[in-house]
């Protein structure tokens, strides 16, 4: 079931699985644990695809070339719509919050905070 | 007719203040749709200019005006001796009166659809000539205040108390430079069209409408910082891009952090229905852009690639705007959908309209850009296409694009039928968008919405 779903979530940015997307998921599976288990595996993708999306964007660091920047934003907008799909409205707002206390962070120029422990805790976010 | 004052303090002695923002915001507050605003300044060494707001610019004004009337050069006004009813506080300022004599003291703005209407580089500033100051300005509004304006006028009002409620909470670094782009006007269409639609259905509630309506501008604004660093651009709306002013890292966190709040926001309303859409919305922009991109490469494309991510970079938030509001209402499913339909035409036919302002030189927008860029127009896949300059223009865009490059490109499409073919084809899209709305129920607000339609593309006719 969930093999399926990532194949079909992974439209476009295929590459991205081999290349830490797959290691972040699984990262986040236990954490979502608590939910339905239908969405469950949307959910860690999600979260998967905001710590990678922020990475390829440069978010906090160097800038990313436009072409990366665009997958990174892609990731986002995707993580975004699954959480549309099967999250509460907890998490989707603690989602949002942690992507505006990273980019925030990085736009002041202090050092951010640590984007899986945000995402972690939005996951379980009540 | 209105009569109000504009007052503001100066601190330097020559100084360029730009009044663009406060004069769209008399105009707003006064639901004005369509006139005239008068603006006159109450003294002798405050002139008026509109002109560009370019710092370096305004550097070689100000030289200008030192070279034209230098000060210390011997001004008759300055000699009290010679002068009665001098007042105690009389400034040595004879060079000051004669640079306002260079400039001017009035000027008349039109408004249209509720906006001042100004070019793209177009900025109206008060000229400080003997500062520092306290000053004032006398402005007069004089046009349509009509009552069914005036209602969507105070909705829109509460967009912008939205959208600045919202910039005020935030961050500097970050609300900084949104506050600038989103000060420096847009036409707000997806706003307006998610107001319209949440007032179609049985639930009407303008607050939560207005809070939709901001947070869907929100993130319009943030996907243009990101694609104004990606496409290299250094101005929009006549002001330099978040990228150029502050940089592609700043920039990236700009766009990033309104991406989140607006996305926050909306779920925040608590309808899963108008998450998804515009979630749906967001993933066929980003979608688009990586389309778009990768298109430059065989520059400059064919219709059916033009088509596709059009739909998908522009038109895709125009349908979502509409559906969002509709569902906002709890509109029936058939109206919610016949919307999408109308926003999804609107905005394919508003990026044709878009693309031909790029040949315009009446727009304000400088000619050429589009092409300079390699961005997706498709007028340029016509000329392209076109059996008589085709040949040459595919032969041009193949290779390095300088001035005189873009200059022939201009030409060659101008005089083709290219550009009659692609107005065409966006009025033709409007028609179909009008077409939609004739199937449901739309409690009164049809004209409205095809008065909108039209005005999409009313800027090229």
């Amino acid at each position: 079931m969930s093999v399926q779903l990532i194949d079909r979530e992974l439209d476009r940015l295929e590459g991205l699985w081999e290349d830490g997307l797959s290691d972040m998921y699984r990262s986040y599976q236990e954490a979502v644990g608590s939910h339905d288990p239908a969405s469950q595996a949307k959910l860690a993708l999600a979260a998967a695809l905001v710590e990678i999306g922020v990475r390829l964007q440069g978010l906090g660091g160097r800038a990313a070339s436009p072409p990366t920047l665009l997958m990174g934003d892609l990731c986002l907008a995707r993580s975004s719509r699954l959480l549309a799909d099967a999250a509460p409205q907890t998490v989707q707002v603690a989602f949002a919050q942690a992507i505006e206390d990273m980019s925030a962070a990085a736009a002041s120029g202090a050092a951010g905070p640590d984007t899986r422990e945000l995402l972690l805790r939005a996951l379980t976010a009540s | 007719m209105i009569g109000k004052r504009v007052r503001f303090e100066t601190k330097h002695a020559t100084e360029f203040v730009d009044i663009t923002d406060r004069l769209r915001a008399e105009v707003r507050q006064a639901g004005m749709q369509m006139g005239r605003l008068y603006l006159q300044s109450l003294h002798t060494t405050l002139g008026l200019a509109v002109n560009e707001n370019e710092p370096l610019l305004l550097r070689d004004f100000e030289g200008l005006l030192n070279r034209l009337a230098p000060a210390n050069a011997g001004y008759e006004h300055d000699d009290f001796a010679r002068r009665f009813d001098i007042a105690i506080d009389e400034p040595i300022n004879g060079h000051a009166h004669c640079r306002q004599l260079l400039l001017t003291g009035f000027a008349t703005l039109l408004v249209e659809d509720g906006e001042l209407v100004l070019g793209r580089w177009q900025s109206v500033f008060a000229v400080e000539l003997d500062g520092p100051r306290r000053r004032e300005l006398a402005i007069q509004l004089d046009g349509d205040f009509s009552k069914a304006n005036g209602a969507r006028g105070h909705e829109r009002d509460l967009v912008e108390l939205e959208l600045s409620r919202q910039l005020l909470v935030d961050p500097e670094p970050v609300s900084d430079p949104m506050r600038r782009l989103v000060e420096a006007g847009g036409k707000r269409l997806r706003p307006k069209l998610v107001q319209l639609a949440a007032g179609i259905g049985p639930r009407r509630e303008p607050l939560r409408a207005a809070a939709l309506a901001a947070a869907v501008e929100l993130l319009h604004n943030a996907t243009l910082v990101h694609d104004d660093y990606v496409d290299e651009s250094t101005h929009r709306r006549g002001r330099p891009t978040v990228a150029a002013a502050e940089g592609p890292e700043r920039a990236i966190a700009v766009g990033d952090y309104y991406f989140a709040k607006a996305t926050r926001l909306i779920a925040e309303i608590g309808n899963r229905d108008v998450t998804s859409t515009i979630a749906e919305a967001l993933e066929a922009i980003c979608a688009s852009q990586i389309d778009d991109v990768a298109l430059r490469g065989a520059f400059p494309g064919d219709h059916d690639s033009y088509l596709r991510v059009v739909r998908g970079k522009t038109a895709a938030l125009f349908a979502a705007a509409c559906a969002s509001g509709a569902l906002l209402s709890e509109a029936t499913p058939e109206i919610v959908e016949a919307l999408r339909r109308y926003g999804d035409l609107v905005g394919i036919a508003f990026q044709m309209a878009d693309d031909l302002v790029d040949f315009s030189p009446s727009s304000g927008k400088p000619v050429g850009l589009d092409i300079r860029q390699r961005v997706l127009s498709l007028p340029l896949i016509y000329a392209a296409e076109d059996r008589i300059v085709g040949p040459e223009v595919r032969r041009l865009l193949a290779g390095a694009l300088g001035d005189a490059e873009v200059g022939r490109v201009t030409e060659l499409v101008t005089s083709s039928d290219a550009l009659q073919r692609v107005r065409g084809e966006a009025q033709a899209l409007v028609d179909a968008a009008v077409h939609e709305l004739e199937t449901v129920e739309l409690d009164g607000l049809r004209p409205t919405l095809i008065s909108l339609a039209h005005s999409a593309v009313d800027r090229i006719s």
